[in-house]
């Protein structure tokens, strides 16, 4: 196997292997996105930013919420950065299972996971479609070449490739929801801040989370004052400068409002820290689970040394 | 453009990992304790900033905005720029968790380096703070670009093709990015020219305690 290998395929599959995956990702990813979006009022989603009512913790209704925090951030992690070096299809594909299962076992909100399989579509689609009409061809490889025209040569090995960094995406994508929404975010943030990560820095995230919903409404409501008065973006010099003052106003505001909030967090008392949300504590189960879940990730890194 | 997980070397996401860490200790160290909060703050500014699409032809754009933060925030721009990434990553799945690192060095690099040029440069008119803006704008594109390619590359030869493209796909970017930073830091200019100053720099801060 040293030689490259050619398969010719008459010219005619061309547009058979472009125009099917084109129809069916811009009929599929629309209806994704308008499921993800419609399928609940936005109102009852559970607010994961607000601090947990104390007797209302460590209750949560799948095993995952019920693990410790502390636990289940590492373990998560850990096994994240596994199944990024993983670098065989077979295995990434089997990561992949392993999310799905646990998504089905944590009980998260399906229009979540969709928003953040919708948002990764982008940046794989450009891999998948860049990857096997660029990568170099080496020694063994299988190139595909449709009928005469040999400008276009599509390297099987670039296919692979691409499939296998899309598989470990999704597969790490999928864990997100059962990492972050299993727990309020303030109780995350604590489990951090007792790992060692500053309390700065989670207080940091904290208020950037909750002010982003603040700035986002803003800037709807500035929007909607340009829309009223005719404005309507098009692709010339009067749009940008019309958006830069946009932004530009944006920030003032913005700028304007933090020295209130900072203001007013000083009047209740705030004095570089929040008071934490909940008491942790590891129990055997928590071992356990970060156990079993550490040694799936480890079997996954042998398995693909294995095949060299 | 954020680098997903599973492209990039483990080393390099760790690596990654380990250089954004201390530039935002350093970067953390530069600004007071107490305005922290503030610089919390205004990172949401940012963000909601990067989402407004510009069109473009028949596509739009969204700002990348490392030039903009690097000239209003100094210092902190590293600060916001990893915070702003790490709320992207966990809220939107923009950017993998694991290229985390890499993602907050290839755009907090390029806006301290902007913050500086702008400092320097930027003089003390209105016509003057304009242009120097828009080229720290511009620049700061071009950087954040080169940045996402050469972390692209560490994969080897076999993504130096998607570097390529993703080079490519910046270029109306930078062009758009600049005229809006410029007319940005005009605006500002105009109607709250201390926003220009570098915020929470220490020494400015503690002259008030």
């Amino acid at each position: 196997m040293t030689d490259v290998a050619y398969i010719s395929v008459p010219l005619w599959y061309l547009p058979l292997l472009v125009l099917i995956p084109a129809a069916a990702a811009a009929g599929v990813l629309p209806w994704l996105k308008r499921r993800a979006r419609t399928r609940t009022v936005p109102e009852n989603d559970p607010d994961w930013s607000i601090p947990p009512v104390a007797e209302g913790f460590g209750q949560g209704i799948s095993v995952i919420h019920r693990w410790d925090v502390r636990c289940k951030i590492v373990t998560l992690l850990a096994y994240s950065f596994a199944v990024a070096s993983l670098r065989h299809l077979s295995l990434a594909a089997a990561a992949l299972g392993l999310s799905l299962v646990v998504l089905l076992i944590s009980k998260v909100w399906f229009r979540k996971v969709m928003l953040r399989v919708v948002a990764l579509t982008g940046f794989l689609g450009m891999l998948l479609v860049v990857m096997p009409l660029t990568v170099p061809v080496h020694p063994g490889d299988t190139l595909v070449v449709f009928g005469s025209m040999d400008w276009l040569v599509v390297n099987l090995r670039g296919v692979v490739l691409a499939a296998t960094i899309a598989a470990k995406a999704m597969a790490i994508a999928l864990l997100m929801e059962p990492l972050l929404s299993t727990a309020p975010l303030p109780v995350t943030l604590y489990g951090l801040s007792r790992l060692g990560v500053p309390d700065m820095a989670g207080q940091m995230v904290l208020l950037s989370y909750r002010y982003l919903h603040v700035f986002t409404h803003e800037a709807r409501r500035m929007t909607a004052g340009m829309q009223a008065r005719g404005f309507a973006k098009k692709t010339d010099m009067d749009t940008l400068r019309a958006l830069a003052n946009f932004l530009g106003m944006l920030f003032v505001r913005s700028f304007e409002r933090t020295e209130r909030v900072f203001d007013a967090m000083q009047a209740r008392g705030y004095n570089g820290r929040f008071p934490s949300p909940c008491d942790l504590r590891i129990q055997w189960q928590d071992i356990l689970k970060t156990g079993i879940w550490v040694a799936a990730g480890a079997a996954l890194v042998f398995f693909d040394y294995l095949k060299g | 453009m954020h680098i997903s997980d599973g492209v990039l070397p483990v080393a390099v996401t760790i690596g990654g990992y380990a250089v954004s860490a201390g530039l935002a200790a350093w970067s953390a160290r530069r600004i007071h304790n107490r305005d922290l909060p503030k610089v919390a703050v205004i990172t949401s500014a940012f963000f909601v900033a990067s989402l407004v699409h510009i069109p473009f032809g028949p596509t739009s754009a969204h700002l990348l905005l490392p030039g903009l933060a690097g000239a209003l925030l100094g210092p902190a721009a590293f600060l916001a720029i990893g915070l702003a990434l790490l709320l992207q990553s966990l809220l939107f799945q923009f950017g993998g968790l694991t290229a985390l690192g890499a993602n907050a060095l290839m755009m907090g690099i390029p806006a301290m380096i902007c913050g500086w040029f702008f400092q320097t440069f930027k003089g003390s008119t209105l016509k003057r703070q304009t242009i120097v803006g828009a080229v720290a704008g511009a620049m700061g594109t071009v950087m954040a670009a080169a940045g996402l390619a050469l972390m692209l590359m560490t994969g080897g030869e076999d993504f130096f093709g998607v570097a390529k493209i993703a080079l490519a796909a910046h270029v109306p970017v930078i062009v758009i990015e600049g005229v809006m930073s410029g007319f940005t830091i005009g605006f500002l200019a105009r109607v709250q020219p201390a926003l220009l100053e570098p915020l929470f720099h220490k020494t400015a801060a503690s002259a008030h305690d």
